[in-house]
């Protein structure tokens, strides 16, 4: 008995497949079109550069390429580069790869000095560790080369000092802040003042207002702070608590992880998730915290500053118009400490001397506050950056203008942080960072999940850590 | 029509070749082979070689990124700072039982869901089509899915499902025991298909008459499975175990998608704890030596299983 | 037990496992028809207003995964077509000819299936810079071949074996030659075979991440590459990324359905030896 053929194609069924097919075809060929002319921002207008007392096309016919990761502000530059290439004559190609990949795809580029990228994103914890290889470029001889920079016209002295200094190693600069954020509570304006409650100044009201919220029968959570395993995830919330406990991470040249305060700081993590925190929480990065709470699911959370866009996004968030925002609640020291996470643009040492001009160029393009501006108000597209690297934008009564619908005190609180709660030693910046920061954020979850106590994770973090230092 | 003058599994790798000729023409036959063979194997010399002498060299220096100015040779040190080092004993005993349960599980799943389908009248069509699904999905793709839509606690699958049972909800990467046994989970979801596949082929090609003979003898179920199936069947086992025992030794798409080696070192198996080393310690000369540490137990798994499979 | 009851429990074990396999795919499909709001709603809907806007951005937008998908057939069918060119006559010469170091260089080709990715990530994207073939598409498929190259070979082997050797021993004292027997006698008989390696091979080469994500670039980016761009650090759209994983997986998937037949009996005629008499 021959089985009937389940696979064959009746054949008005195959005619129509084909003919879905030549559809599918024709619209592919016609693709690149429409994806050309949403490309060009239109807005081609280069006098606010060429006010600039510099030869934008000294390196004229260079190419160089760029490595970001997949991301907003990023996305707003590129739709930019057009203009870039207008101005200066230099052709720019941009990379996105998976924030995952990017590290190490930019450390195999540098590292085999095969030049592939001439700049990339770069996590300012890095720094240290690509100077020690000698793999980028000081920035000092390029800010003092007058032929190279309008110092008055770039005024790098606006950009955020902390920023600017998280981009330093050993006292010169090596990378331009690009796009940065800071830490902040975010919190449910209206829940609070349902109870009487106001955004938390201390770490122990933080907790309070949390046990006030908190009422897992209807999913509404008291919390939420990163709990994914990762350098730049638990690892990245941790060491505000461990500075404001009073911890430092050295001890003379050592690195010290194990101190009484680190892990006093630990427990308070600990016990804050365990008790207010929607179970899920140890896996959840950011983007899954702003999702929770705009979904309406958490009273409170401290993260990112840019997170609000999210907040604010009308397609998915319930909460618009219900968003409070504030510094860090203080610990035990009266200290608060943000985050200086920024990201910058250095220079690859295996470039050729043209191509350098044509980078640093490109980044001063870049970091400037008019290419600031039109990544942000001044863009054609929904998402309007909120992560700026100027004192003055932040000032400016556009970006006040354009983030008045966040919430109360969204700039007030941020603008605060950037000025005077951040700590360039927030994280100990050395060259193994990398692998430090693995050992950490895997003794974190280890104690964020109940596997080990906090001072258990903690000294088996360190002798790991002094394994590694040792080599 | 007689077609097989095989013996049932006496196969070598590498059987007898045809001996017709004179030796005459066994020149131009030899020609003929080699240029049959070596444009393979030219191209394998070529892209292999390389990396394999780069691998060894490698691991035998001290390459560590983070601190530059320690670089050097290193001769067998590496090798020996892995005999001391916890964390690799703790991800070679991972990767035995992730590989063991793994097959394990596969192949007895696999086996009994092919006895099954067997009996069921019709549909075996659609079981045959829905088998294939999660053989054609990048691992990438399903350790990402899994994490997400299937185990995330509270609103995951598996979670919803728990709670719906009155188990309750459990995080289920998160938790280091939890998270081994999903990763086992998400790789035996995914393969199993591959061995139901064969053995169900294997199955429905055995002659009936021989178990028309068995059960006119009065043998019971278990008996004519132990006894006749079994033993029929057994060259596609060997194979289905062969092949994904060397998947499983080999297996990082998923796991690193899904778990990333964690919660901790919870899931961290060798493969998986080469690549932290190298990618994100940083310490190039110790991930090269695990890597060839990984390769060796590889070879010396797959030469004791081809040799099994050749005897007999 | 009757043979009704039995029948039903069979059947409703049969449907179990149809769900486990299929679930988390259709589940993906579902989500793709999803808005991002519907995404995060709890309990999880069945029941949603579907929206052809995910697949619209996906394949038109300006994040369009078409040239993507592209990429992928480039890389995935060159790469196939020359496995199966190089390790269809290589399989042959191992499995029924003798050759000078036959046995040696045999091993040698299990041996270098067994090479980890891990080890090779580096070495590989070296020796690409240097030959200027970093981001290239030969550059890649030759990367590609150095793992689908053993495992074609290895599975043909087993396939040219079941050739009963009465055929090819009357086909080869035709005097037709040898190229002909082999063209015409002995290939059509591992028909199967072929088709299964061919599937298998384009399975591996299609999926492919790690490699795909570190020697390639802007040009060669195969679409589980550009699917992550979906992944942002700020925020994952889900219902886009399943519209793009089922972009992703379509043609693999229409692959193995048109095949299916095919595998199921390529797997037979390799594994089962001796079950005939």
């Amino acid at each position: 008995m021959k089985e009937r053929d389940s696979t064959t194609l009746r054949r008005p069924a195959r005619r129509r497949v084909l003919q879905q097919g030549a559809a599918l075809g024709a619209a592919a060929l016609a693709a690149p079109y429409v994806l050309r002319s949403a490309h060009a921002q239109s807005n081609a207008d280069i006098a606010p550069y060429t006010q600039a007392k510099v030869n934008w096309r000294q390196a004229e016919g260079a190419e160089i390429a760029v490595a970001v990761i997949p991301a907003s502000y990023f996305d707003n530059l590129i739709a930019l580069g057009s203009q870039f290439e207008a101005l200066t004559g230099v052709r720019v190609r941009f990379e996105k790869v998976p924030p995952g990949q990017i590290r190490q795809k930019a450390m195999l580029d540098l590292s085999s000095r095969t030049a592939t990228y001439a700049t990339s994103a770069t996590d300012p914890m890095y720094y240290p560790l690509y100077v020690s290889n000698k793999w980028i470029d000081p920035l000092d001889t390029y800010l003092r080369d007058s032929a190279l920079t309008d110092a008055a016209w770039f005024n790098h002295d606006d950009i955020f000092k902390a920023w600017r200094d998280a981009d330093s190693y050993e006292g010169k600069p090596y990378a331009v802040p690009y796009d940065g954020e800071v830490t902040v509570q975010v919190y449910r304006k209206d829940l609070y003042d349902a109870k009487g409650l106001k955004a938390a100044d201390t770490l122990d009201d933080f907790l309070k207002n949390a046990a006030a919220i908190n009422d897992p029968g209807n999913r509404v959570y008291g919390l939420a702070l990163r709990g994914f395993a990762g350098a730049g995830q638990n690892m990245y919330i941790y060491p505000s608590l461990f500075k404001e406990f009073g911890g430092n991470w050295f001890s003379g040249k050592k690195v010290v992880v194990n101190s009484p305060e680190a892990v006093r700081a630990l427990d308070w993590y600990v016990d804050a998730e365990t008790k207010y925190a929607p179970p899920a929480v140890r896996n959840w990065n950011w983007p899954d915290i702003a999702d929770a709470f705009s979904q309406g699911t958490l009273g409170c959370y401290i993260d990112a500053h840019s997170s609000a866009s999210v907040l604010v996004n009308p397609e998915k968030s319930k909460v618009i118009g219900k968003i409070g925002f504030a510094r860090w609640p203080k610990g035990p020291g009266g200290k608060r400490v943000t985050s200086i996470w920024n990201w910058g643009f250095p220079i690859n040492a295996a470039l050729s001397e043209k191509q350098k001009k044509a980078t640093w160029l490109f980044i001063t393009w870049a970091a400037s506050a008019e290419t600031q501006a039109r990544t942000s108000w001044k863009f054609a597209g929904p998402a309007k950056r909120t992560g700026l690297n100027r004192v003055s934008l932040w000032k400016s009564p556009d970006f006040v203008a354009m983030t008045k619908d966040i919430g109360p005190n969204f700039v007030e609180a941020a603008l605060t942080s950037l000025e005077q709660d951040t700590d360039v030693d927030w994280r100990p910046r050395v060259p193994q960072w990398p692998a430090i920061g693995d050992t950490m954020a895997t003794a974190i979850q280890a104690a964020l999940v109940g596997q080990k106590k906090s001072k258990e994770a903690l000294d088996e973090a360190q002798a790991r850590i002094d394994q590694i230092l040792k080599g | 029509m007689v077609r097989d003058q095989h013996q049932p599994g006496s196969h070598n790798v590498f059987p007898a070749v045809i001996n017709t000729r004179s030796s005459r023409k066994s020149v131009s036959d030899r020609a003929f082979a080699l240029l049959l063979f070596l444009p393979a194997l030219v191209t394998l010399i070529v892209t292999t070689s390389a990396p394999l002498v780069y691998l060894a060299w490698t691991s035998a220096m001290r390459i560590d990124l983070s601190m530059p100015w320690r670089s050097g040779f290193a001769g067998v040190d590496n090798y020996v700072k892995m005999g001391a080092d916890p964390r690799f004993w703790n991800s070679l005993w991972l990767t035995l039982v992730y590989t063991a349960s793994t097959v394990v599980l596969q192949v007895t799943l696999g086996l009994s869901l092919a006895l099954l389908v067997l009996r069921i009248p019709r549909g075996q069509a659609a079981l045959r089509i829905a088998a294939i699904l999660p053989l054609v999905l990048a691992p990438v793709v399903v350790g990402l899915f899994w994490r997400t839509l299937v185990l995330s606690p509270d609103v995951g699958l598996v979670d919803v499902v728990t709670r719906a049972l009155g188990l309750g909800s459990h995080n289920w990467l998160g938790d280091p025991q939890l998270a081994l046994i999903s990763v086992i989970a998400i790789h035996t979801w995914q393969w199993t298909p591959f061995a139901f596949l064969v053995i169900l082929a294997s199955l429905s090609s055995l002659p009936p008459d021989v178990f028309e003979a068995a059960r006119i003898d009065r043998a019971n179920a278990w008996q004519r499975f132990r006894h006749i199936t079994l033993p029929l069947i057994r060259p596609a086992l060997v194979i289905v175990v062969i092949m994904r025992t060397m998947i499983a030794l080999s297996a990082f798409a998923a796991i690193f998608a899904a778990t990333g080696g964690g919660p901790g070192t919870a899931t961290e198996i060798l493969n998986l704890y080469a690549y932290r080393t190298s990618f994100s310690e940083l310490n190039l000369g110790y991930g090269a030596s695990l890597a060839v540490v990984l390769l060796a137990i590889t070879l010396a798994v797959s030469l004791v299983m081809f040799r099994v499979r050749r005897a007999r | 037990m009757p043979r009704r009851v039995r029948t039903l429990i069979l059947v409703a074990l049969a449907a179990l496992l149809l769900a486990v396999w299929a679930f988390p795919v259709l589940w993906a499909l579902l989500t793709s028809f999803k808005t991002e709001r519907d995404v995060l709603a709890y309990p999880p809907t069945l029941i949603f207003e579907p929206t052809l806007r995910n697949y619209r951005d996906v394949l038109f937008g300006s994040a369009s995964l078409l040239p993507n998908l592209a990429s992928s057939i480039i890389v995935a069918g060159v790469s196939t077509l020359a496995t199966l060119l190089l390790a269809i006559p290589a399989a042959y010469a191992l499995a029924r000819l003798e050759f000078p170091g036959r046995r040696v260089s045999g091993f040698y080709i299990l041996a270098t299936q067994m090479l980890p990715p891990v080890g090779l990530i580096i070495p590989y994207y070296l020796v690409l810079q240097k030959a200027g073939a970093l981001d290239t598409y030969w550059g890649l498929i030759v990367i590609y071949l150095t793992f689908s190259l053993p495992f074609a070979i290895w599975l043909m082997v087993s396939y040219f074996e079941d050739v009963p050797r009465e055929m090819e021993e009357a086909a080869l004292l035709d005097r037709a030659g040898r190229v002909r027997a082999l063209w015409y006698v002995i290939l059509p008989q591992v028909r199967g075979g072929i088709a299964v390696t061919t599937i298998f091979v384009f399975l591996n080469a299609w999926n492919e991440f790690l490699f795909a994500v570190v020697l390639g670039g802007n040009r060669v980016r195969p679409v589980t590459v550009a699917m992550f761009n979906f992944i942002s650090v700020e925020q994952t759209l889900w219902a886009k990324l399943a519209a793009g994983a089922m972009l992703a997986m379509a043609p693999v998937i229409l692959l193995g359905l048109l095949a299916q037949r095919h595998i199921v009996k390529g797997l037979t005629v390799g594994a089962v030896k001796g079950a005939r008499r």
